[in-house]
């Protein structure tokens, strides 16, 4: 006997209460010529019958006790956060009156035309005073190369062997870390 | 305003004691989907302990337009899918008996014969759920314990209707496959829903 998937939607919506009077019509006559079909709605039945006799099981006595016992401190919480957002907000708003309050106190300062000009030459000696230092270093470091050339094959190693670890070692060795996901 | 919503205003505001009115009024239909999905009376009891403790904890969160019951469920639920997900690798055989729950062997109502019958109906069961995969156990659980609609178990799941009603076909005819292997058959006296269509 032919029978198709539509058969088997009947008969769930059947078991929901949920098949029109047409569509039990046409059910009822399938299931009467085919056996088949027969045989999985009375296992369906069957099914049905079991689990809707299955009790709701209850836990042990003392449970809502046991588990009020586990309750985390909702109010302890509470106040809790209520201190980091005020300690929050004060942290935001300190920072606000202390701008302000330079701004009122060195406004005549910063209203000084020459001022622009003293800042560019202090940025210009800080700069100066830099480079001369960089300067130094790398002449103190070309004079020890020369007086010391084992310490150039050192560093030539050393740096082989960081390429080695950053390059090497993390390419082979090192898995991407899996994610996992719900659904 | 209903006395499970004063309830959860004055939980929310930290009074255990009120929550503690809604571990009463819902420990039993909490622990009785963690006991369907767990299969473990000793798991279930704790899955049901980290449900509510995690809803009292997340109770800013739980959006009161909502029933409250679909809520906590779908904590409880969420809570045992990671639990399967996790002793996956270490879950005994499914061939392996279940025992039977506590609460069975204390009902003196049945005498012997009536325990012995509930407790074997009771391992069937058991054993048929477990042999789903966990998103349509918790379809069924919820469907005939809970009675819930598609769109309710579709809330729980986080998911649409449609995904519910394909979840729900495939494992009836998956349960109705299993429960004819194990020669489960269908009673002479048939429920309501089918004496329409089997006249």
């Amino acid at each position: 006997m032919a029978h198709d998937e539509n058969y088997y939607v009947m008969m769930m919506d059947a078991l929901d209460g949920e098949l029109a009077e047409t569509a039990r019509n046409e059910l009822e006559a399938h299931l009467r010529a085919c056996p088949e079909c027969l045989r999985e709605w009375n296992a369906l039945l069957a099914i049905e019958m079991l689990f809707r006799q299955s009790p709701v099981l209850s836990p042990a006595a003392g449970f809502a006790t046991r588990t009020i016992a586990l309750l985390p401190n909702r109010r302890a919480r509470i106040w809790a956060l209520g201190l980091v957002y005020a300690v929050l907000l004060l942290g935001g708003l300190l920072p606000v009156a202390l701008i302000g309050l330079l701004v009122v106190r060195y406004l005549p300062i910063l209203q000084d035309p020459g001022l622009l000009g003293h800042i560019w030459d202090s940025l210009a000696n800080i700069a100066r005073v830099a480079g001369t230092v960089v300067g130094a270093l790398f002449a103190g470091a070309g004079r020890i190369f020369q007086e010391q050339p084992v310490l150039i094959g050192w560093v030539i190693i050393l740096a082989g062997l960081v390429i080695l670890w950053g390059g090497v070692y993390q390419r082979l060795l090192l898995q991407p870390a899996t994610t996992e996901s719900r659904n | 305003m209903n006395e499970e919503q004063v309830w959860l205003e004055r939980a929310r505001r930290g009074d255990k004691a009120a929550f503690g009115q809604l571990i009463e009024a819902y420990q039993a239909p909490v622990y009785n989907l963690a006991y369907r999905m767990l299969s473990n009376s000793g798991e279930a009891e704790e899955a049901a302990q980290e449900a509510f403790i995690r809803a009292y904890t997340r109770l800013d969160s739980y959006d009161p337009t909502h029933k409250f019951s679909t809520w906590l469920l779908s904590i409880t639920s969420n809570y045992c899918i990671d639990q399967i997900r996790k002793r996956r690798a270490v879950l005994l055989s499914i061939e392996e008996p279940l025992p039977p729950h506590p609460a069975l062997h204390s009902d003196n109502d049945k005498g012997p014969e009536g325990q012995f019958l509930a407790n074997e109906r009771e391992a069937l069961v058991q054993g048929m759920l477990k042999e789903l995969p966990e998103e349509y156990r918790e379809a069924v659980v919820l469907r005939y314990w809970y009675d819930m609609s598609y769109e309710e178990i579709a809330d729980v799941q986080q998911t649409t209707v449609s995904a519910v009603k394909s979840r729900l076909f495939r494992a009836r005819r998956q349960l109705a496959e299993a429960g004819t292997a194990r020669g489960i058959t269908a009673p002479a006296e048939v429920p309501a829903v089918a004496e329409e269509i089997l006249v």
